[in-house]
């Protein structure tokens, strides 16, 4: 689907200019000072999802620094191969930003879809929202800890069904649990989910015994699972459980869930550094302004600021754990 | 069985059944071929196989035998299959072209022919509802969906 | 189970915020404009003025959207009825009897008829809501995949039944339909079908597929046609025949409510919904229905099931949404979005703890659908104009329109070539007598027949046993051989009767 909602576009609908609302067709215009027309933000994802309502709930605040209207773009579909293509086949020029989960979709489209593009060809100027996988169970399972799974599992890899998207970073994060004890993949009875919100409810029905998913979309569901292990180094949101590192070790390998936040050309970087430059200033004071910061906080949505050196390095490093376990992806 | 009997082919029937056979086909195999685990095939394949017997279920009903004396079913006039071969070719070329030549120009040649086609012999007619549905449309539906139309003229 | 105190306090919101009802009537109306507009969905109409409720008060702001929402969950059903065209999937069982009622000249009472069942149905969904809220909540999480298969298997039945003259093409159609439902990436991650296209990754686009299948090759084999009715007299718009379409409606409580029930169950569903309910209830009804044959044909009871189903799964998406804050669709995704824009997350503490909010929210929604009456009215008496205007502006418009919407779906020409190809292919299809209806279903349930299957055939590791410890399953599915038991039994006894009378006769 695609929508460009932004407050003025809806404000005009409302208000009957039925023809001023339509956006300006893509026609090359006189090149003035950075930036003289709209810009667009890119989300490779339906409306509704996390980017969705975080490029929506952002723009408002980015548009006052950056002085010109944001209007947002959703290019859904194929696991946000298509956006991303889309996104890369618009000009370098810094009138198209990018808003996504760079992780683990980039990498995935990228090795396990043939995608056209590396991932050097994205340039993450901050990835605010670290995802995370969150093994958990239905509270009348009766599992309380992990290590009762573990050793459910030693002693028959087919004694619990496990619910888990395909080719997901929750796929990964669960190999890397199973291998690291000693559990033969084969014998693992797992269900595949078409997406989160399925496997999350399929997990508090109690319709699978346990389940692997991003661990946020939990929260409206809190009081019908019980959190069995956290795929981070600190806790999450609370929960309580187990942590990885407390069962693999400090050094335990995982991927994050979903890294996202906010992109642009690689090629930009290098090609216009002032313009890059001026994206770079308004999305870090954006992110780190006070009122920013309380706006998102109440929709739930992450306003960190990391920087485009970190998250890049982020991201790089779970591209990596998961071309590790591309095997695995590829054939579910 | 009399002698005079004739056969009666429906080509046409045919040529949908042999597109559909092989479409399922095609299907199966690309299936197959991608693996052959059961994640992979539970459905597919069974549902493929089905497919595939009630195309050959179904082919005896393109031939019809009719006794010689019963008249040939009158035919339909070739203007008719002229005029819709007509306006799919005006839908498949508007559907291609809209967004290399601009959805404007597509879309007024598409319905300047399509009227014609559907029998609008009045020109000045034709062309001034033509011009008024197309910018109607890219003014409605840019409006509803605030997503630029590719457009050349408008 | 309903708290008064809470009722009370839901009242005294409801009757001190004056200003909220000022949004009711707009939201309708822009709910019945886009949802009649094909391609637009109720999301995207929700999501464009999503943006707006920003500056309002929450209960002003979720007005405004529910009203668009029951306004939207209309609107679909005018072009369905006047131009067989599905603005959405849930309005693909209207097109069944709407359509052909229109082409005979009774599209006033067609367009009653639907109004009249969509006002009830919504109505009586909230009503149930009122109620089962809690309970319905605690069954739609139960809901497992052999659960799941076990309804997909129930709409499968539809195939069967619209099959028309010849089984074995109805056959055909059907299962040509579940596997082209079924290409892309499936549950398990296998890509299967796509010829290296990416956009099919996702699945052939099933509105532009079904607009193809349904209306466009309709209209293609009208070009000699003058009007969409033959006979003048009967083109009449008349407001005294869309009000006997509602006194039609009031004939058949029993479809109503059926209807109603089935909407309400499959609309919690998160993920199916209104899609699958208006199936469902449409095939059902013809099951028991004594002239059962005549459905397809322009059969009124056919629209009523299929209209009560599809607006009363508003109520039941509504509930889930409610009780367990997981949307089942996109229109509850935005509904979640602006109750996180007001600070207010859904789920079981938002229910527990704003049992008033809650109820201010159904008591708005009835008060919806009584406008909904008034409001619809009018439009359905303006949209009734399209049957006078002549084929030959009529056909190149509703073609154009139709490639317009399906552009509109994802902005990509993903759409119009999906539309292309499925109206090129419907048309042949009916031309040799192939019922698209059953391959326009078979796309509809493909991914979820499969889906279901294969997770079923993963969490029980292929032992029948599994079946033993869901008796959720196994009740649907001796509901399900009990309904067709009964409809076989009741047929027999009707042939009998009428082989009876002819022997006295």
């Amino acid at each position: 689907m695609t929508t460009n909602i932004s407050r003025r576009t809806a404000l005009r609908l409302a208000s009957g200019g039925v023809a001023a609302a339509f956006a300006a067709p893509s026609i090359l215009r006189a090149q003035g000072a950075y930036p003289d027309r709209p810009i667009n933000i890119v989300v490779p994802f339906d409306t509704g999802g996390y980017n969705d309502r975080l490029a929506r709930a952002f723009a408002p605040f980015l548009q006052e620094r950056i002085g010109q209207p944001l209007n947002v773009i959703n290019r859904g579909g194929a696991g946000a191969l298509l956006g991303h293509t889309y996104f890369l086949q618009q000009p370098a020029d810094g009138y198209t930003l990018l808003c996504t989960s760079a992780g683990p979709y980039i990498p995935l489209n990228i090795l396990t879809q043939d995608a056209t593009f590396k991932l050097e060809d994205f340039h993450m100027i901050n990835l605010p929202s670290q995802d995370y996988t969150l093994l958990a169970t239905s509270k009348e399972s009766g599992l309380t800890d992990i290590a009762d799974v573990i050793e459910k599992l030693k002693a028959d890899p087919g004694s619990l069904s496990i619910g888990v998207q395909p080719a997901s970073a929750d796929l990964v994060n669960l190999m890397i649990l199973m291998d690291a004890n000693g559990i033969p993949r084969d014998g693992l009875r797992i269900v595949t989910f078409d997406g989160g919100g399925p496997a999350r409810n399929a997990v508090a029905g109690a319709v699978v015994d346990i389940g692997l998913v991003g661990g946020e979309g939990f929260l409206p569901l809190a009081d019908k699972i019980t959190p069995l292990l956290t795929y981070d180094r600190v806790q999450r949101d609370n929960w309580g459980g187990k942590l990885v590192t407390d069962i693999n070790g400090a050094e335990a390998a995982f991927v994050f869930g979903s890294q996202r936040g906010w992109g642009v050309h690689a090629s930009l970087v290098k090609d216009s550094p002032d313009v890059y430059a001026k994206i770079l200033a308004a999305i870090e004071e954006t992110s780190k302004d006070p009122k920013v910061i309380e706006a998102l906080t109440s929709q739930q949505l992450a306003t960190t600021w990391y920087g485009p050196d970190e998250s890049n390095a982020q991201l790089a490093a779970s591209a990596k754990v998961i071309e590790q376990y591309l095997d695995l992806l590829k054939g579910a | 069985m009399n002698r005079s009997d004739r056969i009666v082919v429906n080509w046409g029937h045919i040529a949908l059944l042999a597109v559909i056979g092989s479409t399922i086909a095609a299907y199966l195999f690309d299936a197959r071929a991608t693996s052959l685990k059961v994640n992979n095939l539970l459905f597919v394949q069974p549902a493929a196989i089905a497919g595939l017997l009630l195309v050959l279920l179904v082919l005896p009903q393109c031939f019809r035998r009719v006794s010689a004396d019963e008249p040939a079913p009158e035919a339909e006039p070739l203007s008719h299959l002229a005029k819709v071969a007509g306006l799919m070719a005006a839908l498949v070329a508007l559907a291609l072209s809209m967004e290399r030549v601009g959805f404007d120009v597509a879309t007024f040649g598409f319905l300047v022919v399509a009227l014609r086609l559907c029998g609008e012999r009045n020109w000045i007619v034709n062309l001034g509802f033509s011009a008024a549905f197309t910018a109607l449309l890219i003014y409605g539906y840019g409006a509803i969906i605030p997503f630029p139309f590719p457009l050349t003229i408008l | 189970m309903l708290d008064l105190a809470a009722v009370d306090s839901a009242l005294a919101l409801l009757t001190s915020s004056g200003t909220a009802w000022l949004f009711v009537i707009p939201g309708l109306l822009i709910g019945l404009f886009f949802g009649a507009m094909p391609g637009i969905s109720i999301t995207m109409a929700m999501a464009i003025f999503l943006p707006m409720t920003l500056y309002m008060d929450f209960l002003p702001a979720i007005i405004f959207l529910t009203s668009i929402y029951t306004g939207a969950g209309f609107g679909g059903s005018v072009p369905a009825v006047l131009m067989n065209i599905p603005g959405t999937s849930s309005a693909v069982a209207t097109t069944f009897d709407g359509y052909p009622m229109a082409r005979q000249g009774k599209h006033n009472e067609a367009l009653g008829l639907a109004l009249a069942a969509s006002v009830i149905g919504c109505l009586a969904s909230y009503v149930l809501l009122l109620f089962l809220i809690v309970p319905v909540s605690s069954v739609v999480l139960k809901m497992g995949p052999l659960e799941m298969s076990a309804v997909a298997i129930w709409g499968m039945l539809l195939l069967g039944s619209l099959s028309g003259n010849s089984l074995p093409r109805g056959l055909l159609a059907g299962v040509l339909g579940l596997l082209l439902g079924t290409i892309g990436m499936n549950t398990a991650g296998y890509v299967r079908g796509t010829m290296g296209v990416p956009w099919l990754l996702d699945g052939i686009p099933t509105i532009p597929a079904m607009m193809g299948l349904l209306a466009a090759s309709q209209l293609i084999s009208l070009v000699n046609a003058k009007y969409l009715i033959d006979d003048e007299a009967s083109r009449k718009i008349s407001f005294r025949r869309i009000f006997s379409g509602f006194r039609m409606t009031l004939q058949y409580p029993t479809i109503i409510l059926r209807g109603t029930f089935i909407g309400v169950i499959i609309g919690s569903i998160p993920g199916v919904g209104s899609s699958i309910s208006n199936l469902l209830s449409y095939s059902e009804t013809k099951r028991n229905a004594p002239d059962g044959a005549s459905f397809g044909t322009g059969n009124p009871k056919g629209v009523i099931a299929a209209e009560s189903a599809n607006s009363s799964s508003e109520g039941g998406a509504m509930a889930t949404m409610l009780a367990l804050g997981i949307p089942g669709g996109g229109a509850t995704a935005i509904l979640l979005a602006a109750f996180a824009m007001h600070n207010i997350v859904g789920g079981p503490s938002f229910i527990a703890n704003s049992k008033d909010v809650v109820y201010a929210i159904i008591f708005s929604n009835f008060a919806q659908a009584l406008l909904l009456l008034v409001v619809g009215l009018g439009f359905v008496y303006l949209a009734g104009y399209i049957v006078r205007v002549p084929m030959r502006f009529l056909i190149p418009s509703v073609l154009v329109v139709a490639v317009f919407g399906s552009y509109a779906i994802d902005g990509t020409a993903s759409g119009p070539i999906t539309l292309v190809v499925f109206s090129i292919l419907g048309w042949a299809m009916v031309r040799y007598g192939y019922p698209v209806a059953a391959t326009v279903v078979g796309l509809l349930l493909g991914s979820l027949v499969e889906g279901n299957l294969l997770r079923t055939w993963q969490i029980s590791g292929g032992d029948p046993a599994y079946a033993l410890e869901r008796p959720g399953a196994l009740l649907i599915l001796a509901l399900m051989a009990f309904s067709i038991g009964m409809t076989a039994w009741s047929a027999r006894r009707r042939r009998r009767a009428e082989r009876l009378a002819d022997v006295e006769s």
